[in-house]
């Protein structure tokens, strides 16, 4: 059974397709990386998938029930732009009215252990509008998880945090699925860090799902390439252009080949073109170059 | 092996104390709420003490000559109603604008910022994820601003009695009796409910735009206003009481039922 399961979904805003025909599947147990340029869609899915927009068309199965199902909605946990906290009020009092409204038995108990698992038992007392944005993130995580959801849908959780804020989220993401209970739904512009938890993605584009894979399969699409620099780099990259189909300068000022090809091919190449290369290496695009890749309709 | 999930079954009780629970507890913990009540307790006090001092000062227009003497209340329940044999209610004076009836108003302030709060904070996306019934939602809300106002009334009506013994004025209800006092209350504060869900409706339909809210509030909140004076006065008798209690029901039922539905085919974000 799939966490999520949608066919064809589409949503318009009067003349406006936002969403077009969009198929997703979201495995139990997943962190689903749903990746998409501003405007693309994944926002309006989401609120879709949490009952908060109508949908024009399609079908959204969670747990293979209909999403609109109560039962189905009690599994579900979500930090939607803002996290439903009340500024005036501390973290532990904002929880504590989650917990109410959710009719959590030990409530205290419950409130306590997701603090802890979110690292914010220290800033329970803490008035909700003086938290920093990246404990406002925590925060937010921790209100979608007390109830025990088995389904998390964040949106941009990752949005305005620093290097060790993403680091205690990333952890925090491992935590939530560790026993292979709870699915999470991510969107996210930071696909470096995402790559560094999901286990599936999802790529949308003008309100279509333009590919879905697993991990394994992206780090097999991810091509390797041959990196270097020597002291002639633009008669290298003249040279490298006769031969190879496509060669690139990266922002680091390394010659990229992305042809089949090996270090030692390239070196000898250039060597019998009096060329002496000064570093060489081989490497793999990341989920961020396969993105940009897929969106300028690369491979 | 094929994982599954276990599904709890919420029934509507649970979910409605759930939600009644913290929104009894956010009232609790909102400032504006004991602004609302400290403003129907203290201004009726002020109004009624500054009035009587004020009893029989003349004062000169200095154009024309006139002399206009100031009239302070005689009696303590002229906040709340006309005495037989009094001016009407509601007049452009200090009086007739802050009496009791004040309170309708008031409450649009806090429903209003009560409900606009939940959907800028993200609490009211929240809730719709994880229960999925609007009409519950609307209850809760309406039962909260039927609180807050009726509140408001009996600490007004507390207020007024204050303040005439403080400024020394007359209790006598002339030939009317304690119980058409406190049918006129009561009749009050059933209308409280077709005020509310008049509020509520326009909130929900304005989410996060509390100045629209309010200003919509306030707008169809004054086609009614006038009304309260005839409906309630305080020669009220239990026919008085029992036709608002009825129109606040149906009020609130039908307007909760356009409310739920204005939630239902809206976007919620």
């Amino acid at each position: 059974m799939n966490a999520i399961e949608i066919k064809g979904l589409s949503k318009n805003f009067g003349a406006k397709q936002a969403v077009c025909a969009l198929d997703m599947t979201v495995p139990m147990g997943a962190i689903y990386g749903f990746i998409g340029e501003n405007g693309s869609g994944k926002s309006t899915t989401e609120k879709m998938i949490c009952g908060l927009i109508p949908k024009s068309g399609g079908s959204i199965k969670i747990y293979g029930r209909d999403h609109t199902d109560k039962d189905v909605r009690a599994k579900m946990g979500v930090l939607i732009e803002a996290p439903g906290c009340f500024g005036g009020l501390s973290v532990f009092d904002n929880m504590m009215l989650q917990a109410a409204n959710l009719s959590i038995p030990n409530a205290e108990r419950e409130v306590i252990k997701t603090l802890k698992m979110v690292r914010m038992e220290g800033a329970a007392g803490n008035k909700y509008k003086n938290c920093s944005l990246g404990m406002k993130q925590r925060v937010g995580i921790a209100m979608a998880l007390l109830g025990d959801p088995t389904l998390l849908v964040l949106d941009e959780p990752l949005n305005g945090l620093d290097a060790d804020g993403m680091r205690i989220m990333r952890e925090i993401f491992l935590d939530i699925v560790r026993d292979g209970r709870r699915t999470i739904l991510v969107s996210s512009h930071l696909l470096g860090e995402l790559q560094k938890v999901a286990t599936h993605y999802g790529i949308i584009r003008h309100g279509k799902m333009i590919c879905e894979m697993t991990a394994e399969q992206l780090d097999a699409d991810c091509r390797t390439y041959v990196a270097l620099q020597s002291a002639e780099m633009s008669r290298t990259k003249a040279l490298l252009g006769c031969k190879y189909t496509r060669v690139e300068e990266d922002e680091a000022g390394y010659l990229r080949v992305y042809d089949q090809t090996t270090p030692e091919e390239v070196v000898t190449y250039l060597y019998k073109e009096g060329i002496p290369v000064t570093e060489i290496k081989t490497d793999k695009i990341g989920l961020e170059e396969y993105y940009i890749d897929l969106m300028k309709g690369g491979n | 092996m094929e994982q599954s999930v276990n599904f709890e079954s919420f029934g509507f009780g649970k979910r409605l104390s759930g939600m009644l629970k913290v929104d009894f507890k956010r009232m609790l913990k909102s400032r504006v709420f004991y602004i609302l009540i400290a403003c129907a307790l203290v201004l009726p006090i002020l109004m009624t003490v500054m009035m009587a001092m004020m009893d029989g000062s003349e004062s000169v227009n200095q154009q024309t000559g006139e002399i206009t003497i100031m009239e302070g209340p005689e009696n303590a329940w002229q906040n709340i109603g006309t005495l037989p044999g009094g001016e009407d209610m509601g007049g452009m004076d200090v009086f007739g604008m802050c009496n009791i009836n004040m309170a309708f108003m008031g409450v649009c302030v806090f429903v209003c910022l009560f409900i606009s709060d939940d959907f800028r904070s993200g609490y009211a996306k929240n809730l719709f994820t994880v229960r999925a019934k609007k009409g519950e939602y609307v209850i809760s809300k309406t039962l909260m601003g039927f609180l807050c106002g009726a509140l408001m009334l009996i600490f007004y009506f507390a207020g007024s009695a204050l303040g005439g013994a403080i400024a020394g004025l007359s209790f006598d209800l002339h030939g009317l009796s304690y119980v058409n006092l406190a049918m006129c209350l009561l009749s009050k504060i059933f209308l409280m409910l077709v005020f509310v869900s008049i509020f509520t409706l326009i909130s929900v339909a304005a989410k996060k735009r509390t100045w629209l809210s309010i200003c919509g509030s306030l707008g169809g909140g004054m086609l009614l206003f006038m009304m309260v004076s005839m409906i309630s006065p305080l020669n009220a008798t239990i026919v008085n009481a029992g036709l608002c209690l009825a129109g606040g029901v149906l009020f609130a039922l039908g307007l909760g039922a356009i409310s739920t539905l204005v939630l239902k085919k809206t976007s919620l974000v």
